[in-house]
């Protein structure tokens, strides 16, 4: 695992630059992780699948918060984003359209090796 | 659900409680109010001086709006008419309860009135199987209000309880002492809210909003108003259509992103929440009466498709869900359902309903906003659902421990078998599922030419659908009964019942013509048909058996469908003979179909004798009568026209069916009855 999960996804997301799960999706998602006494925000910003990932101020139409661990679980697909929400341990307001198109590309469970062809 | 209950709802929020009123659950009963799958009260139990209450009648006004008329005194023939009282309640955010108490006496009374109030915050599952709580209790009573909590790591659920009038509030319940005047009355507006506080946001903001009873009211007049007007002189058939309408209207819920649109659940109370095979064959039955719970639903299911391989939730890219639910037990993936995806034929139907919901409004933008999923779903179809790597979707689930074992929608444990009842192993390839991959396959050609303006995508669609009918009609045609095997086992062989899947086939598309006529004929041959319709398995074969689930008894939605395949084939008549023994069947439970009823014959019980089951009405059940309809009128979108053509029972006079919606505006098709029909 990467030294710090969450910057490596958005590293990752930010280099691919288009996603086509989210080709339907516009908007910016704010994440506000906290870690201690400190809070990282990130903002993706998407425009029909195009992603932007920076740390700088900008309008979101989406505000999600939660603890930095929930996030790198999450980033590393050890979490899912929708038990995480009825557990309490993500919050959010505005468009929540845009969150659950975005938990898309979240990865799958690590434990899961999928045989296509059982015989 | 046992007797006497009265269930009312809005949305995913419902209350069951006894005739009373009262909420008094035990753990194996399911009374109590519940919200987004958690019960959030578990005791509601009103008494006068200590006393509880005698219900003189209960009038569900609405679906969402019940009237308790109560006197004092129980379980004895005395009844002391001195008082009523009535309990009017409103579901909502929770629900509502004006209490009122009349005195018919000439002397003033004075009265300790209690409620008694508790909560388990049970989960539904929880409900079903007894399990035990792993979170701590907090209750307390504030000032005027009293809240019951409870908390699990950051899982946090709160019953809110207020009163107007002023009462003394303890944390098992309020209390209030009221001195009613001769021929006075006292009243109090009791308010139940379910709060979750985490996750309060999220869950309140969109969706379980209280809404105003008029409001309420006016969204069922509405919706009444924009479906289609049915005449005939069958009272009996109007009877049906109405409730179909307004159990329908019951059914609709708002998922959290599509606020102000709705879509059929699968079943009231315990199934309202998005299943993504019954909430398509049921937008698949009402499209020509409301077109947009069609819209809704593939919207809703294109939002939560598959895009990662998770064992646990069954999970692969593309695969359209099987069930959501928002429960404890979800939430600390105790179960699956977040969502689970462990259902093989809600894939290929969800390309089936886009295009089918296309020819008949038009809509091509959500063809065009929906075509990444559709291609992802055909792309499942293809790479993760062919197991076998022959050719045919079939399925093994692989959450052992909570998934779905049998993920076809005859999902009982006995319901695939060889004749002689042997089971077969898994993965299982059953018939129905590579009906519908050919003619999801067929349709998608069809909108990738129309829409997405990729033929060589048609052409390859097309090949594939051609040969995987040609695949098809050889290996599961059983020879020496001419008919359609259920399911090819793990070696390829037959598993060679005959059942109600075979009209599921005609109704596909990927029965070849020459075998049609045989199909049908098994159809409505005496040992499938019971003179109300078709058995879910043919008399004679080794599980056979009038009542087992999905082994003989009869299905109105199956039925349905089976109707529809049969016009497709050209087989008028005969699907006639199958809507006309449902809608007989309907009249004997009010026009309230049931999910399935005994497959005795006709003529040996006169009456359908049904099947007992958790949840009324039941979604496909309502929207039977509504696809029977259009099977009759053979009611058909051909470019921008509606094909009228039909073939009616000589049991209803005449039918018209005004301002059928759709790409041509609004239509009318009429029609006569001049079949007759066998009565068996």
């Amino acid at each position: 695992m990467a030294k710090d999960p969450t910057a490596a996804f958005f590293a990752a997301l930010a280099e691919r630059g288009h996603e086509p799960l989210l080709q339907s999706e516009s908007g910016t998602i704010r994440f506000d992780a906290r870690d201690g006494r400190r809070t990282e925000h990130w903002y993706i910003t998407l425009k029909k699948g195009d992603v932007a990932v920076s740390h700088k101020n900008a309008d979101a139409n989406t505000v999600v918060r939660l603890d930095k661990a929930t996030l790198d679980a999450l980033v590393t697909g050890r979490a899912n984003a929708t038990t995480a929400v009825l557990r309490g341990e993500l919050e959010f307001e505005g468009d929540l359209g845009l969150v659950m198109s975005f938990q898309r590309l979240f990865p799958a469970p690590p434990k899961s090796v999928y045989a296509r062809r059982i015989k | 659900m046992s007797e006497g209950l009265v269930q009312i709802l809005e949305g995913n929020t419902f209350v069951v409680s006894d005739r009373n009123g009262d909420i008094d659950a035990s753990p194996v009963d399911a009374t109590g109010l519940f919200s987004f799958d958690t019960r959030f009260l578990s005791k509601w139990v009103l008494t006068i001086d200590g006393e509880r209450l005698n219900a003189l009648s209960t009038d569900d006004l609405h679906y969402y709006e019940t009237r308790f008329f109560l006197v004092p005194g129980t379980g004895t023939v005395y009844i002391d008419a001195k008082l009523s009282v009535i309990r009017q309640r409103v579901v909502g955010r929770g629900f509502s309860e004006q209490l009122t108490i009349l005195n018919h006496d000439d002397k003033p009374v004075s009265l300790e009135v209690r409620l008694e109030a508790a909560s388990d915050f049970a989960d539904l599952f929880e409900v079903k199987d007894q399990l035990k709580k792993k979170g701590d209790y907090h209750n307390r009573a504030d000032r005027g209000r009293l809240v019951l909590g409870y908390r699990r790591e950051g899982f946090d659920r709160e019953t809110w309880i207020t009163s107007s009038a002023t009462a003394k509030i303890d944390v098992q319940g309020l209390t209030f002492k009221v001195k009613v005047e001769p021929h006075g009355s006292w009243t109090t507006a009791l308010e139940v809210v379910t709060a979750s506080v985490a996750a309060a946001k999220v869950l309140a903001s969109t969706t379980a909003r209280p809404r105003a009873r008029p409001s309420l009211a006016r969204g069922l007049d509405k919706w009444l108003g924009k479906a289609p007007v049915l005449e005939s002189s069958s009272d009996s058939l109007r009877a049906t259509y109405h409730r179909s309408l307004v159990d329908l209207a019951a059914l609709r819920f708002e998922t959290l992103t599509l606020p102000g649109k709705s879509l059929p659940a699968a079943g009231l109370p315990w199934f309202m929440t998005l299943f993504g095979r019954d909430s398509i064959f049921t937008s698949l039955q009402a499209l020509p009466f409301t077109p947009e719970l069609a819209s809704s639903t593939l919207q809703a299911l294109g939002e939560r498709q598959g895009t990662r391989v998770d064992d646990f939730r069954d999970e692969d890219p593309g695969r359209i869900l099987h069930e959501m639910r928002f429960g404890e037990m979800t939430a600390f993936e105790e179960r699956p359902h977040s969502p689970y995806y462990g259902c093989v034929d809600a894939t290929p139907l969800f390309v089936v309903l886009l295009d089918e919901y296309e020819r008949w409004t038009g809509d091509t933008k959500l063809v065009r906003d929906l075509e990444f999923e559709a291609r992802a779903a055909l792309n499942w179809i293809d790479e993760y659902a062919d197991l076998q790597g022959n050719g045919y979707i079939s399925y093994k689930r692989r959450n052992e421990r909570t998934g779905l074992e049998n993920q076809c929608w005859k999902d009982s444990w006995d319901s695939i078998s060889y004749r002689d009842g042997r089971l077969p192993g898994f993965p299982r390839a059953t018939a129905e599922l590579q009906g519908y991959a050919y003619d999801a396959k067929v349709r998608a050609a069809r909108l990738a030419r129309l829409v997405w303006k990729d033929p060589a995508f048609a052409d390859r669609l097309e090949a594939e659908a051609a040969d995987l009918k040609r695949r098809f009609n050889d290996d599961f045609w059983v020879e020496d009964g001419e008919y359609f095997a259920i399911a090819l086992d793990v070696d390829g062989s037959q598993v060679d019942a005959l059942t109600s899947n075979n009209g599921h086939l005609l109704w596909s598309g990927i029965v070849e013509k020459s075998k049609a006529k045989a199909v049908a004929g098994h159809l409505l041959g005496e040992r499938l048909f019971s003179g109300w319709g078709v058995r879910t398995m043919a008399e004679g074969e080794g599980r056979y058996n009038p009542i087992g689930y999905h082994v003989g008894t009869v299905w109105p939605y199956d039925n349905s469908f089976i109707a529809w395949g049969l016009r497709r084939y050209g087989f008028k008549e005969e699907a006639a003979q199958v809507a006309s023994g449902i809608l007989d069947a309907a009249d004997f439970f009010a026009g309230r179909l049931p999910e399935a009823f005994g497959g005795y014959p006709r003529e040996m019980t006169r009456y359908p004798v049904q099947y007992p089951t958790a949840c009324s009405p039941q979604a496909w059940s309502t929207g039977a009568p509504l696809l029977l309809l259009r099977a009759m009128l053979g009611l058909e979108p051909i470019g921008d026209h509606l094909i009228v053509d039909p073939a009616l029972p000589d049991s209803i006079d005449h039918v018209a069916l005004l301002d059928i919606p759709g790409r041509w505006g609004r239509i009318d098709a009429f029609g006569r009855g001049r079949l007759e029909m066998a009565k068996s």
